[in-house]
């Protein structure tokens, strides 16, 4: 008789049948009962989809950049910014924002290019290691974006809508193909230490029921909040005290036939006191072998951060974990690109080409899909500030992301964005559609992978969008 | 029984059977209704039926990419006429094959059942059609695919339109869509009906029993029993936990079940209502009541997006919306005064406090963000809120197009937005009320230390700047001297005259001033240093984090100053950015622009289309209103409306609330939605009694519990006599047969630890307080624009820390992880309703965290303070918890659990680190790339009293908290019954 407290509303209840499933997370070991076990194994599919059964890719590891990398410092050369370099114009406008308007001058890259791998794919000569796997990436110049402020293009790119409290990209991806481990949450991030603009609704369930949530794992100090429990606390006086609870619960649950949620509580409280063991068993990387920490920049400034995160996420997708986001940033850099872009490059760069490598020789590629990008790109030009610090500005018009593995098109430059990099003008195509075309990568399809909330059926492109075939191989 | 029905105006009718009765009863005489009927399906003729029904499908879900615009038409398939509709698009084969509906490929593609082949059309899964509609199609197909021409159409439609047109739908009047077919589009009458006029059943013979009771009975299985009365210590917990949120003291539970248990029947009735009667008078009934209405309106103190300002005088809102609860503020007054408070009356603060509703949605203008986009997305979000609160309705369906579903078209959406088109963002004085609770104003020296520091910082910097400039001018090879010149006279000047100093008073910035009067001496660029010369990556970083601190101080020091949170009608200012609280100019009625409204079309805010006046919900015909157009009055002439006796979505969605407040579930399923995709009440006789009851008490809100809690339906026991027969009968359970038990909210969990350990603050009201948060979670950096967030430092003392969750500081940025993953709604959205999911990290903040275990250590010293001896102890701690007395089994157990582990505990407990008072940060700073850390004090952290530590505590007392922490993880602890 009882209602299901995840789907309070009817349209939800007729797409997504509520399962016992729903009232475990997805973190936590094996399952008691005989039949908790059947009613999981027939969730492990996913509810949803897949929609298309013959699609590559089954994990995601999405490298948000966070802070808008410039598209012209990295992957997208733009010579003809060498003539106009430092020349003056300016912009007014209603329509302009105050960054954008009054006085500006263009700015030229301060970063050489060359071009990798047989594809011949542009790129700064700084991304001397991601140079290595240039003919597994495909880059894409067309994408824009509705939002040149942080937070709201950081929840477009993230979660579909731009003023944030809807489903991330995690969130929608584990809806709609469920879990591949029971006993590792669907969508783990990793953010910086510092948490982005917009903060965790970047990773936020929004509306889709809790345990779609991503999981932060935190970068300094304990992974997950409260996972152990305080200091002194022994295992054994931690088992004492469950086995109370569960003592009081049995006589409780007694009285109260007919109350099913009860039991899915008793059993959360076994799940977590074994994931307090399991978890950091799965963060612990002091056991992969030192050429595989070398080969990611582990131990070395400035590529152990990332490094870490790097070959932390290809454990998790092995561990069978969904959707895995790595954040990196804030490559904001209004002034001194060079200094700026530099630095930051210099920390991604051996431990992003390391994760490819590494996906690679395990055979995790084929079916990894992973995203590099920001949240927009940057404009060609800047405003007058001080005068000799070149930097650039945001710019919802033009952005180069690219993606690697999971079926996407290796190899290949898709879009182009015109003369001085201002705007797309070739293959262009809004941020909607590269969502669509990444679920797709997975076997979903947008239009279907719906929930209903506040008076109408949701999904993650907003109101629908178009695949962008020539991203997918 | 007998039951007939009046409308609010006296209209009487009987009707014998209820469920047909209700709806049937309602066609015809609903506002605006012209005509609707009963479905009667009959095989029809093919040519009507492509009139009837495949010509207006074919235009709903397939015009729009196949013809509606010529120039891009998808896969080249071409539905305008029959002979393109039959040749087919890009395929090269036949769309229809007259005859033949399983060789029609639109046929198969509709069905959606033949993938490999065709794919599904219309591609939207929301989109597909019901099995209804694949039928017509199979039918018309079947019958020939007949198309017939223009005057054939027109002759078919006057020949049936009529008759269709009362089997199909009706049409409902409104001002009017973007187009006449919109217009003129049939609603079902069931999705109507939160538009129909209240009418309230009248019940003639209720044999002394509760209406409610009478109405629920009706809609009651056959064969269905009821759950029979709960005992008297349940009743008593669930109807304070109800009411106040906290739950009740042993004391209490003790004297109700007493005087329950040896009243007479008849007069436990007494009993109960003088129990109801005090807790309706008691402060925390408008505490729990405000959190309930503040979880509808997104109430936090931060503005949200890339500054999160924190909204130094948001709390006065809350505390207001306490305040009205506990006075049993009329509903309809209270809706006016959060409509157009500073409109009824300006002069009172309270009125200008109230209008913080207006306020509630995340806001801010960056210079990263175009003024007019910013503005529109105030009135964007004003305008949905409005509607989802006030009238059930998510009004943002009909922002970019008219209405997909309901009857509100994008004119009405741009028709109320206009309404708050002269409405403007101020933060704006406001004296304290003597209701107010001004205490606790000199945590403000903690700040004001802070932004000494940064004071102190960028006077420091400005004179390494004057240094470097020096530096500067000898490597360029210039003399200094005009520019020494310039700086000596602005020394010379007093600092309320300098430019910088005029901005933020103690700000000393020499150097950039200096760098200003040289521009206004129309020097060149050239010939003075540049912004921040000669700065390291560090002193980038240290001079932005100052700088930005400042400006974020300035709202914090807001919260101690006479202001709210408010609005003021006039024309509407420029803004490039706004990074300091905005005050109400003196000009409002005179400088800036008078916005016009029009509709925005496809909701972009420079596509301007027809222009709108303010004005309401035009479906509601019959509740008339006109909204005068000047730039003051709007808001109060649209309340007026809003709160009008004869809004049926007004008083519906009231009540509708309230009933979900008492029993956990809506009648009707979606509190902020009464459209046709929200669902249907369950027992809409009820609601409309209570709509109505609602309003002939005067809108009483206390009244209403009053009612409601006096029913036996509210008294049920939480089991069930028969339980396979309650889940054969009432599978949904929505028929009131048993009572729902329910998880305590987030808010409830940690209050009634609190309230069971008696470290609860019970103080109502006040600027909010900073409980102890996670310390990660705490100190977790977190990046706004330019500048990290200043930590999360705790209150002091411990009865600052340990006040009611409803006043804890609501970040938006920060949101604190225990509320959160116990279902705490985010205030992004509006929460009709809060969840109550199981997920396992709920176990380790509630099992494992510093916070449970500090109340379970306070709970074993308080009743061991208490006890005579140790089974005393064990049942004062089930008291306090349960509400209960232990069992004899249950006591045994919780003896030898406590024996047990007083042999595991240490002998002593090693003292808890003190708080930090400094923090480092480590930050890349934007403008170079490099890395740079900087500290940050934690000044009130100085001051930090402890709550009760291990440290002090023996091992009895250890061991006892053992118990309690296990009792506070329990199902009963967790459960309402």
């Amino acid at each position: 008789m009882s209602t299901s407290p995840f789907f309070p509303c009817a349209g939800a209840r007729a797409l997504h049948a509520p399962t016992r499933r729903e009232f475990l997370y997805g973190l936590g070991a094996s399952l008691g009962s005989v039949a908790f076990t059947s009613m999981l194994a027939a969730s492990q599919n996913g509810k949803e989809g897949p929609h298309f059964p013959g699609a590559k890719a089954k994990n995601v590891i999405f490298l948000m950049m966070e802070g808008g990398p410039s598209h012209i410092d990295t992957f997208d050369p733009k010579p003809a910014l060498e003539k106009l370099h430092l020349q003056e114009f300016v912009r007014e406008g209603k329509q302009k924002s105050a960054m954008e308007s009054g006085k500006r001058y263009y700015v030229r890259s301060p970063f050489k290019f060359l071009r990798a791998g047989q594809s011949g794919a542009d790129m700064a000569e700084n991304w001397s290691h991601l140079a290595g796997v240039a003919d597994d990436l495909c880059f894409f110049r067309g994408c824009t974006v509705d939002s040149v402020n942080h937070p709201t293009a950081m929840y477009q790119m993230n979660c579909g809508n731009r003023f944030g409290g809807d489903p991330g990209l995690g969130a929608w991806v584990n809806y709609g193909l469920g879990t591949l481990n029971a006993d590792l949450p669907g969508f783990v991030v990793l953010p910086e230490v510092s948490y982005p603009q917009g903060g965790a609704a970047n990773w936020s369930n929004g509306y889709l029921p809790a345990h779609f949530q991503g999981t932060p794992l935190r970068a300094k100090g304990s992974p997950i909040l409260d996972l152990s429990p305080g200091e002194g606390v022994t295992r054994e006086r931690q088992r004492k005290n469950l086995d109370l609870i569960a003592g009081l619960n049995a006589a409780h649950a007694a009285q109260h036939p007919g109350h099913e949620e009860l039991r899915a509580r008793m059993d959360s409280y076994e799940l977590a006191f074994r994931m307090q063991m399991q978890v950091p068993e799965v963060l612990d990387l002091s056991r992969e072998d030192e050429k595989t920490r070398d080969l990611y920049g582990i131990g070395h400034e400035p590529t152990d951060a990332f490094g870490r995160k790097c070959l932390l996420a290809r454990k998790l997708v092995e561990k069978g974990v969904r959707f895995v986001q790595l954040y990196h940033g804030s490559w904001d850099s209004h002034d001194y690109i060079e200094r700026a872009h530099g630095n930051l490059v210099r920390a991604v760069d051996q431990p992003i080409a390391a994760l490819i490598t590494d996906l690679k020789r395990r055979g995790l590629l084929q079916s990894t899909l992973v995203v590099w990008c920001g949240e927009f790109g940057r404009t060609p030009d800047n405003g007058v500030r001080g005068g000799t610090a070149y930097g650039r500005d945001h710019n919802a018009n033009a952005m180069t992301l690219w993606m690697a593995g999971g079926g996407c098109r290796a190899g290949h430059t898709v879009g182009a964005t015109d003369e001085l990099g201002m705007a797309a003008v070739e293959g262009k195509a809004h941020v909607r559609d590269f969502h669509v075309t990444l679920l797709r990568l997975l076997g979903l399809d947008d239009n279907k992978l719906t929930f209903y909330h506040a008076g109408r059926f949701k999904q993650l492109s907003q109101f629908g969008g178009t695949v962008i075939r020539d991203l997918i191989a | 029984m007998t039951i007939s029905t009046v409308s609010p105006r006296g209209f009487k009718c009987g009707f014998g059977t209820v469920r047909g009765g209700w709806l049937a009863a309602l066609a015809g005489v609903g506002l605006g209704v012209l005509g609707s009927g009963p479905q009667i399906l009959r095989a029809e003729d093919p040519e009507q039926l492509f009139v009837r029904r495949i010509q207006p499908l074919l235009r709903e879900k397939c015009m729009g990419c196949h013809g509606e615009d010529p120039g891009k038409i998808k896969s080249d398939y071409d539905i305008r006429a029959r002979e393109t509709a039959v040749r087919g698009g890009e395929s090269g084969e036949r769309a229809i094959v007259p005859g033949q509906p399983e060789k029609s490929p639109l046929f198969l593609s509709v069905t959606r059942q033949h993938l490999d082949e065709w794919e599904a059309m219309p591609p939207k899964e929301a989109d597909r059609l019901s099995a209804e509609q694949v039928g017509w199609i199979r039918e018309w197909i079947a019958g020939g695919a007949p198309w017939p021409d223009a005057a054939r159409t027109a002759e078919i439609t006057n020949a049936h339109g009529s008759l269709w047109a009362a089997e199909d739908g009706s049409v409902v009047k409104t001002s009017g869509g973007l187009s006449s077919d919109w217009s003129n589009r049939k609603y079902k009458p069931e999705s109507l009906w939160g538009y129909q006029p209240v009418r309230k059943p009248v019940l003639d013979r209720v044999d002394g029993r509760n209406a409610i009771d009478a109405l629920l009975e009706m809609r009651l299985p056959e064969g269905l029993p009821v759950a029979g009365e709960t005992d008297a210590r349940t009743f008593v917990r669930r109807v304070t936990f109800d009411l106040t949120g906290l739950p009740p003291e042993p004391n209490e539970v003790e004297a109700f079940a007493s005087a329950y248990e040896t009243a007479d029947l008849s007069r436990r009735d007494q009993v109960r209502m003088a129990l109801i009667d005090r807790l309706l008078e008691s402060p925390h009934y408008g505490e729990r009541m405000a959190q309930h209405w503040l979880d509808v309106a997104r109430y936090a103190d931060s503005s949200g997006f890339s500054n999160d300002y924190e909204r130094g005088n948001a709390w006065r809102y809350r505390d207001y919306v306490v305040r009205a609860f506990n006075a049993d503020k009329p509903y309809h007054q209270f809706v006016r005064e959060q409509i157009a408070g500073d409109e009824l009356d300006p002069h009172d603060p309270e009125k200008i406090v109230a209008t913080g509703f207006l306020r509630m949605g995340p806001w801010e203008l960056t210079g990263m963000e175009v003024e007019r986009v910013a503005r529109q997305r105030f009135l964007d979000d004003v305008t949905n809120s409005v509607g989802e609160t006030f009238l059930a309705h998510s009004l943002q369906c009909a922002r970019c197009h008219d209405h997909k579903f309901d009857p509100v078209p994008t004119r009405d959406y741009y028709a109320i937005q206009a309404v708050f088109a002269t409405t403007q963002l101020a933060e704006r004085a406001a004296s304290f009320l003597p209701s107010e609770n001004v205490q606790g104003f000199e945590e403000r020296q903690f700040l004001e230390k802070t932004r000494d520091e940064h004071l102190a910082t960028l006077a420091r910097l400005d004179a390494l700047l004057l240094e470097y400039a020096q530096q500067w001018f000898r490597d360029q090879g210039r003399d200094p001297a005009r520019w020494n010149a310039a700086v000596a006279a602005i020394q010379g000047q007093p600092e309320g005259a300098r430019i910088s100093g005029k901005r933020t008073p103690g700000r000393a910035n020499l150097f950039e001033d200096a760098r200003k009067r040289m521009a206004s001496e129309n020097v060149p660029e050239s010939e003075y240093p540049p912004k921040l010369v000669g700065f390291t990556p560090e002193q980038f970083g240290l001079e932005r984090v100052a700088r930005k601190g400042l400006e974020r101080l300035r709202w914090e020091l807001d919260r101690y100053e006479p202001y709210a949170l408010g609005v003021y009608s006039g024309r509407t200012r420029q803004y490039k950015t706004v990074f300091t609280p905005l005050r109400m100019p003196d000009n409002r009625m005179t400088e800036g622009e008078l916005e016009t409204a029009c509709i925005r079309l496809g909701g972009d805010p420079f596509s301007e289309g027809p222009g709108v006046n303010p004005g309401v919900l035009s479906v509601l015909g019959a509740v008339k209103k006109t909204v005068p157009d000047a730039i003051e009055g709007r808001r109060a002439s649209f309340a007026e409306w809003v709160a009008s006796p004869d809004n049926p979505l007004t008083t519906r969605a009231i009540v509708n609330r309230i009933w979900m407040w008492h029993f956990g579930e809506p009648l009707a399923g979606n509190p902020n939605n009464f459209g046709g995709t929200g669902k249907k009440p369950t027992h809409p006789e009820l609601l409309d009694w209570l709509a109505a009851t609602f309003v002939e008490q005067g809108w009483s809100f206390k009244a209403m519990h009053r009612v409601i809690l006096q029913s036996a339906a509210y008294r049920r026991s939480a089991t069930h006599p028969a339980p396979k027969t309650l889940v054969e009968k009432d599978p949904q359970g929505t028929r009131y047969a048993v009572f729902k038990p329910r998880r305590l909210s987030a808010e409830e969990l940690r209050d009634a630890m609190l309230a069971a350990s008696g470290e609860l603050n019970r103080t109502v009201g006040g600027i909010p307080n900073r409980p102890e948060l996670h310390p990660e979670a705490a100190l977790q950096p977190r990046q706004v624009m330019g500048t990290f967030a200043s930590a999360w430092v705790p209150n002091p003392r411990p009865e600052q820390r340990n006040r009611r969750s409803l006043y804890a500081l609501k970040l938006r940025g920060l949101t604190d992880p225990a509320m959160e993953v116990f279902n705490a709604p985010a205030p992004d959205f509006s929460c009709e309703r809060r969840d109550a999911s199981t997920v396992t990290p709920q176990v380790f903040a509630l099992f494992n965290s510093r916070n449970s275990r500090a109340r379970a250590l306070a709970l074993a010293a308080r009743v061991l303070g208490e006890a005579a001896d140790e089974p005393d102890a064990v049942r004062r701690c089930f008291a306090r918890v349960y509400g209960r007395p232990a069992r004899p089994d249950e006591l045994e157990l919780c003896l030898r659990h406590w024996r047990e582990m007083e042999m595991l505990q240490p002998v002593k407990a090693p003292p808890a680190p003190p708080p930090p008072v400094t923090v480092r940060r480590d930050a890349v700073e934007e403008n170079t790339g490099e890395k740079f850390s900087f500290t940050e004090h934690l000044h009130a952290n100085a001051a930090y009293v402890p709550d009760l530590q291990p440290a002090d505590c023996d091992p009895r007392t250890r061991a006892l908290a053992e118990v309690c922490l296990s009792l506070l993880n329990t199902n009963e602890f967790a459960y309402v019954y």
